[in-house]
């Protein structure tokens, strides 16, 4: 079973997607805040992180920079999560795989995140 | 126009020093004339005891002489007949002694007729008679107005001079002002500043344009953010929304699809609240919130808001510390209700992990005073005026906290509106915010806030 990280600070989507990543068979772990990500990567493990861009103090693209700059956590594929449809452009700029709008469709959320587990 | 006042002024000036020197030269006149009658009086005196009458005018004539401006004179014996009369030659003047008959002095077409009394101790021997030319004066006056008018015209110049001056100074910085104006107005960059950071009204006007500027600049800013905190705030229960239905869709569950669409019907409500808010501040802006007043009893109503709100809320308990039953108040119900159940929603949203929020409410004079005590992260004094503005969203939270920033500038419409204050009190740990509403207890008031209302609404329009 693939393991997936969600960060978004926003409570409702996390439960959201909690329910919706384990009932297509993922490992989730969903957290609020984003000061707990390196801890939790190192813990969990991820094969895959979605990252919310507007995190509440923090800017979603700056954590994935980081990730991708660490030998330890750069081979994780970090997918940007934002109601901001813009920030779709700023993906290959900070190192992400790929972007997914809000409000998404399940179809795609789904494919997305196939196509990028390695 | 101001050169113009100026030299008015200049030239009235001018006119009352000459008048009124023209007047004391005259009085001086006056006075040496009768002065030189009296000494040439007293030099007659024995030709009048002696009835000396060649002597007499020998004297006169000799007068004359000395000071030919002495066109004419006379002597009158103590009976009033003609002792001697001198006239200067080719000069037409009237009688001296009919002209000087009930006055002691005298101006007439510039001449000076004066007379006095010849005496010997207390005797009165006859009366002397002078007429006295005053071309002098007229040369004076003429010089004058000459010296004047030359004045006038320096003065006139030099106005001219320093107003050009002047202009040039002050049209240059309205004109810097005016163009920088329409460079915005083309291009829309509210960044622009002239930085001017004199004491004149021109810098006054200038700096109140900065001003003017920076403000723009702030709100649409401001403006910008919240753009962009709606889409995201819209978005966000959308989301949810959306990805719950699809899971419903995807399960066949029956007691799982009844908690998603719980889970459904709630982002809904979200969404709901956050497309009201933007209703009642476009209309606010608009000046189209309109209040409904009617009568009723707050302590049934500050019940009815803590039963909704407490009916969404698991983690905290909202107790109410007083009781306020039959208090009436005059007020648009669903817009106060709006008010409690905002203020109590912050409460608990600004306060996580913690349990209680607490109600408290009293009569002061004849006003209803309502506070709502939370045990959260506080308001800081800096930011007491401010989240009363429209869009301002505290940054003092780590955990987002959802909505727009609209809540407590709705609330404090409302509030105003009906008369009454909102305000925020930093506690040792965690705020209380309190409202007040007038108690209108006569039928007479309760018409006066209805129109007052009314009125309201009409004047922001």
């Amino acid at each position: 079973m693939n393991k997936i990280l969600v960060v978004d600070d926003d409570m409702d989507i996390l439960t959201l997607m909690e329910m919706t990543l384990s009932m297509n068979n993922y490992s989730v772990k969903a957290i609020a805040r984003w000061e707990e990500i390196y801890e939790s990567i190192d813990q969990f493990n991820p094969d895959l992180i979605i990252l919310d861009v507007s995190l509440g103090g923090a800017d979603g693209r700056e954590i994935c920079k980081n990730i991708k700059r660490s030998d330890r956590m750069q081979r994780i594929p970090v997918v940007l999560f934002s109601a901001n449809a813009e920030m779709g452009r700023h993906v290959s700029e900070c190192g992400a795989q790929a972007f997914i709008a809000k409000p998404y469709t399940l179809a795609a959320l789904l494919q997305t995140i196939r196509e990028n587990l390695n | 126009m101001q050169v113009v006042v100026s030299v008015l002024v200049l030239g009235i000036f001018f006119t009352i020093f000459i008048i009124s020197d023209t007047r004391s030269y005259k009085q001086r006149k006056v006075e040496d004339t009768i002065t030189l009658a009296q000494v040439i009086g007293s030099n007659t005196v024995s030709a009048l005891q002696f009835l000396d009458e060649e002597a007499a005018r020998n004297i006169l004539m000799e007068l004359h002489k000395v000071n030919p401006d002495i066109f004419q004179a006379g002597i009158l014996d103590k009976d009033g007949n003609v002792f001697v009369h001198y006239s200067k030659p080719g000069s037409d003047s009237p009688d001296v002694f009919t002209l000087l008959k009930n006055k002691n002095s005298l101006f007439r077409e510039n001449h000076l007729y004066v007379k006095s009394d010849i005496l010997n101790g207390n005797e009165l021997l006859g009366k002397i008679f002078l007429e006295a030319d005053l071309a002098e004066l007229r040369q004076l006056n003429k010089s004058k107005f000459e010296s004047a008018a030359l004045l006038l015209l320096l003065a006139l110049g030099f106005s001219v001079f320093l107003a050009m001056i002047m202009q040039t100074y002050i049209s240059r910085r309205l004109l810097s002002l005016v163009n920088t104006m329409k460079e915005v107005a083309r291009t829309g960059d509210y960044s622009k500043q002239i930085a001017d950071d004199g004491k004149d009204e021109i810098s006054v006007l200038v700096q109140g344009f900065d001003q003017l500027m920076e403000k723009i600049k702030e709100n649409l800013r401001r403006k910008d953010e919240f753009i962009g905190i709606a889409s995201h705030e819209l978005k966000t229960p959308l989301t949810s929304l959306k990805g719950y239905l699809e899971l419903l869709k995807q399960i066949e569950d029956h007691s799982l699809s009844r908690k998603f669409s719980e889970k459904a019907l709630n982002s809904v409500s979200k969404l709901e609240k956050l497309i009201r808010d933007l209703l009642d501040v476009s209309k606010i802006q608009g000046g189209q919130l309109e209040l409904n007043p009617i009568e009723f009893d707050m302590g049934n109503l500050v019940d009815e808001s803590i039963a909704s709100v407490q009916l969404f809320s698991n983690t905290h308990i909202i107790i109410r510390e007083d009781d306020l039953k039959n208090t009436m108040i005059v007020a648009d119900r669903q817009r106060i209700d709006q008010v409690l159940v905002n203020l109590l929603t912050n409460a608990i949203k600004y306060s996580p992990g913690e349990k209680k929020v607490i109600v408290r409410s009293k009569v002061a004079k004849d006003e209803l005073v309502i506070q709502i005590r939370d045990y959260g992260t506080g308001v800081s004094s800096e930011e007491q005026h401010l989240i009363f503005d429209r869009f301002y969203r505290t940054r003092n939270t780590s955990v987002h906290i959802s909505g727009f920033g609209l809540g407590l500038y709705i609330c404090r419409d409302i509030i105003t509106r009906h008369g009454g204050r909102i305000w925020v009190q930093a506690e040792e740990k965690g705020s209380t915010f309190s409202f007040t509403l007038p108690l209108h207890k006569l039928a007479a008031k309760q018409q006066t806030l209805l129109n007052l209302s009314n009125e309201q609404n009409f004047s922001s329009r």
